[in-house]
């Protein structure tokens, strides 16, 4: 039976594996933080990290995740759910419907591990593989630079 | 909806009561009807809902305060601004303010009305007499609180959770009062109701402010939960096989000896097409969802294709070309003047054609229901726009399918979340389809759609062909006519011609008497001054049925305001005169666009707005139909104008020197009706690439007057939100058919804006002390038609189709070349 880490536990999956990791997330483990959108990698909906990398989980079959990958879902994001993204996502009320809204913060607080000071630019072009149908897509511009700042003002005080 | 009947009232409502009482050994204080019984319904699977007698809220000892919330969140924070409207009369603390939503059950329908969202009409239809049992509620602790204190009446006053004695300067919570005093305060309905005073609108602490949203945190940790997210014990999945055509397909036979040889497959079930609904579905049912998917490919299904199989979007559009040419299988929807005559006396008079594409909903999260049957009951658990037809529905379709009495079967609908809705949770196949799986398998059903099904079973917008005639003389818009050919979905509703009653007449106008579609013609009933103005209304009943033509955020407002906008501008050019000087002077708030206080009903109506005609959100007799509020008419076109000056001095409109091949186009908007309009401007800035045809939007500026506002920056993101959604339609939305199927299976072919190709939006809300209007949809009403004319102003050509493609661009600049 596959293995897999995820958000710091182990978890043995039965499914069978050709099973999108999605479906195992979601249906299986039932961390239903993690969305269905697309199933082509089209909608950005599905994002999780694995080894620190966004992907759309929808993409990667259960027997292609190695038994070592590190896998991290927005349940696993922060143990108190307040890692800079997430709180700049409350205070700048970046969700509506709020469905794609998971997938929306891992995308963001990938790009924010790998740049801590992304330009509007480069968030655009980071963030756009990321549909919105609510179009809250100036809040979520706003709230990357904003987590950008929660950032630098923590490790600041460390 | 038509099918089932709305269950009779048995509950005379002719007194409100506000009470405490004590159940299971905690205190309540609960404001709501008379000889309601408290009870709990325990639901195993899911921990059940708590259930209380109140309509509105319900106070316990420990202060805190539970609104009790039937409108769907959706994405536009509802719960929380209806909340903000009650704690602002109730004098209640913000923090001890909790939501909660009522279980869906024929009783409790009969205490709590209508769930049903839509329309814009949440803040609309609830403010008044939310805020005025929000008051009863102060009052009847004001009074019990004096008591606790020994104080005169006169003297005590209510706030922030408390009841204050001036004369002694004491004070009690209205936590300690619940302990110490009971209350059993009544009020005579509809007269007590009518005169309990309202709170000066200077005086608002919590409405008019933008505290933030209730349901934002658990939407940012993975803990929200949506109709998707439900699991029950032994729960099987439902994958449905990609029909044949969108409707009307009948299956005539299944091969499932491929799907069978896969592991987890439990049955290929032939969806039992009661009602008309789920024609030609087939839903492979497994132990996994993934291997759902995977039978449901498996399966090989055979159908007759029915009366649909061969048509297309090009078919379509040519017999609505033919049918406008049958005058007399027209309705009347607009007729002032003598159009006809003003034609014939126009110094210039020209027509024009326009045409609009289908588009659909495409939610984030794709329709799905799961249902369970247990112990003689149906629970269904969905996010959906309306727990109460979803009831309704499921429950004729049962009736059906079981052959039992409606009455007979015990049916209940919990809500969730709802992963984007736009009109398009407010049909309920799904939850059809997936009760049928139970009938045929004994075990709990999760249907869900994959987003290629979801697309091939879309409730489509109408595609539309428009005609519209203008007369020109002395400069002035003599004469107006528009034709509008579509298919209407109110048969689909039970409404509208052929559907049955004549339902929706414009207000004070003079409209011929017609069965007419509101929903399909709105928005053509523009708010100018046009002394000659007719528009006609043919209904393409095919439409209607193989593309399931149903609403989508504004419904007709949609087309119509993209062709009369658009349209308006050529006028204006025709005229030689400025298109914001020409709207201006039309938008004069004279006649039947001066706005009327009740609309054009007749007198003695109860309410102006038709949604507590239609679809009356509490279920009040009809002699207690509930007491009139002011119209979002009041104002007229003035208040349209408002914000068009509003909108062109902020975007600098005429002032600026425009880089090459860049034009600014306005447009304004009252949607979502003529009896309930939003007053929205937008200046759209876009730039042309000459070579290419491509445009893109620079820059929108958008006012709106929505009278009251409740949380001023949900209302921005709706603005937002909707003018976003503007947009994408006239960028890029578009979805076809052919040989009776939709042509687009995922959103790489049916494309929806993205951040990359977001403009900068300034919005300007123009709060005024009249009642509020909807804000949900109006302002994506505006930017297709401000960027069709701004198109026009930077590179002169005119296109007359939404969507505007890049080839369309570029083939009127060679026309033009």
């Amino acid at each position: 039976m596959p293995q897999l880490s995820l958000n710091g536990q182990s978890y043995f999956s039965d499914s069978p594996p050709d099973t999108p990791l999605l479906w195992v997330i979601r249906e299986e483990l039932q961390l239903t933080g993690t969305k269905y959108g697309c199933g082509m990698g089209l909608c950005g909906s599905c994002t999780v990290h694995m080894n620190g990398q966004p992907m759309r989980s929808c993409m990667v079959k259960l027997a292609d995740v190695d038994e070592n990958a590190v896998i991290t879902t927005i349940e696993g994001l922060d143990p108190a759910d307040s890692h800079p993204v997430q709180k700049a996502w409350i205070e700048k009320e970046v969700p509506q419907c709020g469905y794609c809204q998971s997938g929306q913060i891992m995308q963001a607080a990938a790009l924010l591990a790998a740049n801590p000071s992304p330009s509007r630019e480069e968030i655009v072009q980071h963030m756009n593989g990321n549909l919105c149908r609510c179009a809250t897509y100036s809040r979520i511009v706003d709230a990357v630079h904003r987590a950008a700042e929660l950032m630098k003002e923590g490790s600041s005080h460390v | 909806m038509s099918e089932i009947k709305t269950p009779k009232q048995g509950i005379t409502r002719r007194e409100f009561l506000v009470r405490s009482t004590v159940i299971a050994g905690s205190g309540f204080f609960s404001i709501g009807l008379p000889g309601l019984v408290a009870s709990t319904h325990a639901d195993a699977a899911i921990g059940g809902q708590a259930f209380t007698p109140s309509i509105w809220f319900t106070m316990t000892p420990d202060g805190k305060t539970t609104m009790h919330i039937l409108k769907a969140e959706l994405g536009q924070h509802i719960g929380t601004g209806l909340a903000q409207v009650i704690a602002e009369e109730l004098e209640v603390k913000w923090e001890d303010v909790r939501l909660d939503t009522p279980l869906e059950s024929v009783e409790n329908f009969a205490i709590y009305g209508l769930a049903y969202t839509v329309n814009s009409g949440s803040i609309t239809t609830e403010f008044d007499r939310i805020a005025r049992a929000g008051a009863a509620g102060r009052i009847a602790l004001v009074e019990a609180g004096a008591k606790v204190l020994g104080a005169k009446l006169s003297s005590c006053h209510a706030q922030n959770s408390r009841v204050i004695d001036k004369a002694s300067g004491r004070s009690v919570t209205y936590g300690e009062i619940l302990q110490k005093a009971n209350i059993d305060r009544k009020f005579a309905y509809p007269d007590d109701f009518r005169k309990i005073p309202l709170k000066p609108r200077e005086q608002y602490k919590i409405i008019g402010k933008s505290l933030p949203s209730l349901d934002i945190p658990a939407k940012t940790n993975g803990k929200a939960k949506y109709g998707i997210d439900v699991f029950l014990p032994n729960m099987a999945y439902g994958a449905l096989v990609i029909p044949r055509t969108r409707y009307a397909s009948k299956v005539l036979s299944i091969d499932d000896s491929e799907a069978r040889k896969i592991p987890g497959f439990i049955k290929a079930v032939k969806i039992d097409n009661a009602m008309g609904k789920c024609t030609g579905w087939v839903v492979a049912v497994a132990d996994r969802f993934p291997t759902a998917m995977k039978a449901a490919k498996a399966l090989k299904v055979k159908w007759d294709a029915g009366p649909y199989a061969n048509l297309g979007s090009s078919e379509m559009l040519a017999q609505y070309k033919e049918l406008s040419k049958n005058e007399s299988e027209s309705a009347a929807w607009v007729l002032e003047g003598d159009v006809d005559q003003a034609f014939g006396n126009a110094e210039k008079v020209f027509e024009v054609e326009y045409t609009t594409d289908m588009v659909c909903h495409a939610t984030m999260e794709p329709l799905n229901a799961t249902v369970q049957y247990a112990n003689g009951e149906w629970h269904v658990h969905v996010g959906t726009q309306s727990t109460s037809f979803a009831r309704m529905t499921l429950t004729g379709y049962l009736a059906t399918v079981l052959n039992k009495k409606p009455e007979d079967l015990k049916v209940f609908v919990h809500q969730y979340l709802v992963g984007g809705g736009f009109g398009g949770k407010q049909d309920y196949d799904d939850i059809l389809a997936a009760a049928y799986c139970v009938k045929e398998t004994g075990r709990p059903v999760k249907l869900i759609h994959t987003r290629e099904s979801n697309f091939a079973t879309s409730f489509a917008r109408t595609p539309t062909y428009h005609k519209l005639k203008a007369g020109i003389k002395d400069g002035k818009l003599v004469a107006m006519n528009q034709d509008i050919i579509c298919g209407w979905m109110g048969a689909r509703f039970g409404v509208g011609k052929k559907g049955g009653s004549d339902w929706l007449q414009l207000d004070s106008w003079d409209a011929k008497k017609q069965d007419i579609d509101q929903w399909s013609i709105g928005g053509s009933d523009h708010w100018y001054d046009v002394k000659n103005h007719r528009v006609r209304a043919w209904n393409h009943e095919v439409t209607t049925w193989a593309v399931q033509a149903s609403a989508l955020r504004t419904v007709s407002n949609s087309y119509n305001i993209f062709a009369v906008e658009s349209f308006m501008d050529e006028v204006a050019h025709a005229a030689g005169r400025d298109p914001l000087e020409f709207r201006l002077a039309m938008l004069n708030g004279k006649g039947g666009n001066r706005g009327i206080p009740n609309a054009g009903y007749p007198p003695g109506t109860k309410s102006d707005y038709y949604m507590d005609q239609l679809w009356i959100s509490l279920p009040w007799t009809k002699e207690g139909s509930w007491i009139a509020y002011e119209s979002a008419t009041v104002g007229g076109a003035l208040r349209l104008a408002n914000c068009l000056r509003v909108a062109s001095g902020k975007a600098g409109y005429g002032t600026r020197r425009l880089p090459p091949n860049t034009g600014i186009g306005i447009a304004v908007t009252s949607a979502e009706e003529r009896q309930s309009p939003t007053w929205v401007a937008c200046i759209a800035e876009v730039t042309v690439d000459p070579d290419t045809g491509r445009f893109s939007i620079n820059r929108l500026t958008i006012a709106m007057d929505p009278g009251t506002v409740v949380n001023p920056k949900n209302v921005d993101a709706q603005i937002r939100g909707s003018a976003l959604w503007g947009a994408s339609q006239i960028m890029s939305e578009r979805l076809t058919l052919k040989n009776g199927a939709f042509e687009q299976a995922n959103y790489h072919q049916y494309v929806p804006i993205r951040l990359a190709q977001v403009p900068e939006i300034d919005v300007t809300i123009i709060a005024s002390d009249h009642h509020p209007s909807g804000v949900g949809e109006p302002a994506s009403t505006v930017v297709a038609p401000a960027v069709a004319n701004a198109i026009f102003n930077a590179v002169g050509v005119r296109v007359r189709h939404m969507p505007i493609s890049p080839e369309a661009v570029l083939e009127a600049m060679k026309k033009k070349a």
